[in-house]
C-alpha cells in the first residue's frame, strides 16, 4: 500500500498531495486534538437535561429537549471546526519552517502547489474526521431521546383517543426534530464553512510572519464574513439611502474581498426543525469549493516565489 | 516578478473573484430568506441587549445557541418573578431564533399567564394598578403570539394558542371588546386549522369561538352544520351549539323534538341543556335553552323542587372581582 503510494507520489500531483496530507493529518493528531471529543460528549449528554417547564400542550412534550441537543451539538461543532481549521492551518507552515521539514520537502521535486494543497487537505481530513465523530455522538444521543419523546407522546395520544391521522401528524412533527437528513446536511455545511476558513488561513499564513497574526486575522475575517451580506446589500441598494461615493466604494470593496458566511446560517433553520433542500446544500458546496480552490491557488501564487 | 507586481495581481484576482461570486451569493441569500431558511440580520437593539460577547457568538453563526443560553437566563427571571426582564429577554430570544415555536409560546405564556396571575395577587399594589398590570401582561402575551404568527404563518400551534388565549374565560375582561376577542379567536383557530397540520379539535374550537360572536350566528350555524357531518366532531358542546344556533335561526320551531333528536333521549337532552345553562362564565349563546328545558321537565314530570330553575346558579364570578377586594 505504502509502496504504491510512494510510486504514485513520484509520478503525480495527487499522489504527492495525498502523502503530504497524510503527514499533516498525523502531525495534527499527535497534537492530541481529539481530546476535545470527550468535552463534546459531555456537552451532548448535558444538553439532555435542559428540560425547562413549558406551556406547550401535551403534543409537544420533550420536543424542546431535542432542539436543545441539536443547538448545543451543532454550536459546539461550529466552534471546534472553525477553531481547528484556523489554528491548525496557521500552525502548519511555521511549524514546518521551525522543524526544517519544509526545506527537506522543497529541496525535492515537489511543486509548491502540491505542498500547500497537501497541507490543506490534511487539515480538512482532521476537521472532517472530528465532525464525523461528533456527528455520530450527536445522532446517537438524539435518536435515543427522540425515541423516548415519541413513546411518551404516543402514550398520551392513545390515552386521549386521538385519531390515526393526528397521531401520524404528531409522529412526523416530532421526527422532524430528531436525526434527519437535513441535520446531516447542516453538519456538512459546518464542514464547508470550516473548509473555507482553513483555505483562507492558508492564504494568510503564506504572507504572515507569525501564527498569532494568521489566527487573529482569520477570526476577524470569520466574524466580518457574517456581516458581508449586509455590506453587499448596502452596496446593491446604494443610492436609495443617499450614500456618498466613498461609502459605496468601501462597501463594494468589502463585499468583493470578504467571504459571505451568512448563507451558512441555514444551519440555524435546521436546528429549528426545518428541512434543508438538497439543492441548497449543493449550492453551498459549490460556494465552498469555489472559495477553497481560489484561496489555494492564491496561496500558491504568494508562496511560489517565497524565499526561505 | 517584483513584490508590488505580485501583490497587484493578487489584489486584482481577489476583486475579480469577488465580483464573480457576488451575484451567485446574493441570489442564494435572497432564495434562503424567501424560503424562511435564514433570518434578517440581527438588529442593533438585539445586539445591544445580548451584550458584546453573546453578540460576537451570535454573529459567528451561533444564533440558536445564544438563544438557548438566553432561554436559561429567562428561566431564572421567571423564578425570580422579574417580569419586565423576562419579557425583554424573550424579545431578544425570538429575534435570534424567530422560527422556534417553543420560544414564542413560552414567552407569551409567561406574560399572559404567569406575570398576569402574579399581578392579581400582588398585595403591594392598589387594586386599580393591579388590574392595569394584569391587563397589560395579558395584552403583551397576545401581542407576542401575534408577532410569532406573523413570523411563522404556517405554524398551527401558535395560532391555536392565540385562539385559546382570546377565548379564555379568565382573560375576557382584559380585552375591552369581548366580541372582538371572540371574533379574533375564531380567526386564529381558522388560521391554525387552515395550515393543514392542526389537530382535529382546532376546527371545533373555531366554532366554539365563532358561536360567541354577536352578529355571526348565521355563519356559525352553517359552520356547525358542516362540522356535524363528521361523527368525530359530535362532541356535547358542538351538539349544544348546533341546537342553540338553530333556535336563533328559527325561534318558532319545535325545539324540544330537535333536542331529543340530537341527544337521543329526553333525559340526556335535559342533562346536556342544564350543563350548558350553568356555563354562564363562558358566554355561550343560550337561545331557546330555558324554554326547551321547561318543556322537557314537564315531559319528564320533574317536580318543581328538583327543577333546574330551582337550583342555585354557579356564582357569577368575574375576573374583575379579583381587583375589587
Amino acid at each position: 500500500m505504502s509502496q504504491s503510494i510512494a510510486n504514485i507520489s513520484r509520478g503525480s500531483h495527487i499522489g504527492r498531495i495525498i502523502v503530504i496530507a497524510r503527514h499533516a493529518f498525523t502531525q495534527l493528531v499527535r497534537m492530541k486534538v481529539f481530546y476535545f471529543l470527550a468535552v463534546f460528549a459531555v456537552i451532548a449528554i448535558a444538553s439532555n437535561f435542559f428540560d425547562l417547564p413549558q406551556h406547550e400542550g401535551p403534543e409537544s412534550i420533550g420536543v424542546n429537549v431535542l432542539r436543545s441537543i441539536k443547538s448545543w451539538s451543532l454550536g459546539t461543532m461550529t466552534l471546534f471546526s472553525v477553531v481547528l481549521s484556523i489554528v491548525a492551518t496557521a500552525l502548519l507552515l511555521p511549524k514546518d519552517v521551525e522543524d526544517r521539514t519544509l526545506y527537506t520537502i522543497l529541496a525535492k521535486p515537489v511543486p509548491r502547489i502540491d505542498y500547500l494543497a497537501g497541507k490543506l487537505l490534511g487539515v480538512l481530513m482532521l476537521v472532517f474526521v472530528s465532525l464525523a465523530l461528533m456527528n455520530v455522538l450527536m445522532v446517537v444521543v438524539l435518536q435515543i431521546r427522540t425515541s423516548i419523546v415519541l413513546e411518551q407522546q404516543l402514550d398520551m395520544a392513545k390515552a386521549l383517543n386521538w385519531p390515526k391521522e393526528a397521531i401520524d401528524s404528531l409522529k412526523l412533527e416530532t421526527a422532524a426534530n430528531g436525526p434527519t437528513w437535513s441535520l446531516q446536511g447542516a453538519v456538512f455545511a459546518v464542514f464547508l464553512r470550516a473548509s473555507i476558513m482553513a483555505s483562507l488561513a492558508l492564504l494568510i499564513s503564506t504572507f504572515s510572519t507569525s501564527t498569532l497574526f494568521t489566527t487573529i486575522i482569520s477570526f476577524l475575517i470569520y466574524f466580518i464574513g457574517h456581516f458581508q451580506a449586509d455590506v453587499r446589500d448596502a452596496y446593491l441598494q446604494a443610492g436609495q439611502a443617499g450614500e456618498g461615493v466613498f461609502a459605496r466604494l468601501v462597501s463594494l470593496v468589502l463585499s468583493l474581498v470578504m467571504p459571505d458566511f451568512q448563507n451558512f446560517n441555514v444551519i440555524d433553520a435546521v436546528i429549528e426543525g426545518q428541512t434543508m433542500p438538497l439543492l441548497i446544500l449543493g449550492k453551498l458546496t459549490l460556494i465552498g469549493l469555489y472559495y477553497a480552490i481560489f484561496f489555494t491557488i492564491a496561496s500558491w501564487f504568494v508562496f511560489a516565489e517565497k524565499e526561505f | 516578478m517584483k513584490v508590488w507586481q505580485r501583490n497587484s495581481i493578487l489584489a486584482v484576482a481577489v476583486l475579480a473573484f469577488g465580483a464573480a461570486r457576488m451575484p451567485f451569493e446574493a441570489g442564494l441569500g435572497k432564495e434562503l430568506r424567501t424560503a424562511g431558511l435564514t433570518t434578517e440580520p440581527m438588529e442593533v437593539g438585539t445586539r445591544d441587549r445580548i451584550g458584546q460577547t453573546s453578540s460576537a457568538v451570535a454573529l459567528g453563526g451561533l444564533r440558536t445557541l445564544v438563544a438557548t443560553f438566553m432561554n436559561l437566563r429567562a428561566f431564572s427571571y421567571f423564578q425570580e418573578q422579574r417580569w419586565d426582564e423576562l419579557a425583554e429577554t424573550f424579545d431578544t430570544i425570538v429575534d435570534l431564533a424567530p422560527r422556534t415555536r417553543y420560544y414564542w409560546e413560552t414567552g407569551a405564556w409567561h406574560s399572559a399567564y404567569n406575570a398576569a396571575s402574579y399581578y392579581i395577587n400582588d398585595s403591594k399594589l392598589p387594586a386599580l394598578r393591579r388590574r392595569e398590570a394584569w391587563r397589560a401582561s395579558v395584552l403583551r402575551g397576545r401581542a407576542f403570539l401575534e408577532r410569532g404568527i406573523r413570523n411563522n404563518p404556517d405554524d398551527w400551534s401558535l395560532a391555536a394558542n392565540l385562539g385559546f388565549l382570546l377565548s379564555d374565560t379568565n382573560k375576557f375582561s382584559a380585552f375591552r371588546d369581548t366580541n372582538e376577542a371572540f371574533a379574533a379567536a375564531a380567526e386564529a383557530y381558522r388560521h391554525s386549522a387552515d395550515t393543514g397540520t392542526a389537530l382535529p379539535y382546532v376546527r371545533r374550537a373555531e366554532l366554539y369561538a365563532l358561536a360567541r360572536v354577536v352578529g355571526k350566528e348565521k355563519e356559525a350555524l352553517e359552520f356547525a352544520r358542516t362540522l356535524y357531518q363528521k361523527d368525530q366532531n359530535r362532541t356535547p358542546t358542538l351538539l349544544i351549539l348546533l341546537f342553540v344556533l338553530e333556535n336563533f335561526e328559527d325561534p318558532n320551531r319545535d325545539a324540544t323534538a330537535r333536542a331529543i333528536e340530537l341527544f337521543g333521549t329526553p333525559e340526556k337532552a335535559l342533562e346536556a341543556l342544564a350543563g350548558h345553562w350553568h356555563r354562564t362564565r363562558e358566554k355561550f349563546p343560550v337561545y331557546g335553552v330555558a324554554a326547551t328545558m321547561e318543556a322537557l321537565e314537564k315531559m319528564l314530570n320533574i317536580p318543581q323542587e328538583k327543577s333546574i330553575f330551582s337550583q342555585p346558579m354557579p356564582p357569577q364570578w368575574d375576573m374583575e372581582d379579583s381587583f375589587t377586594k
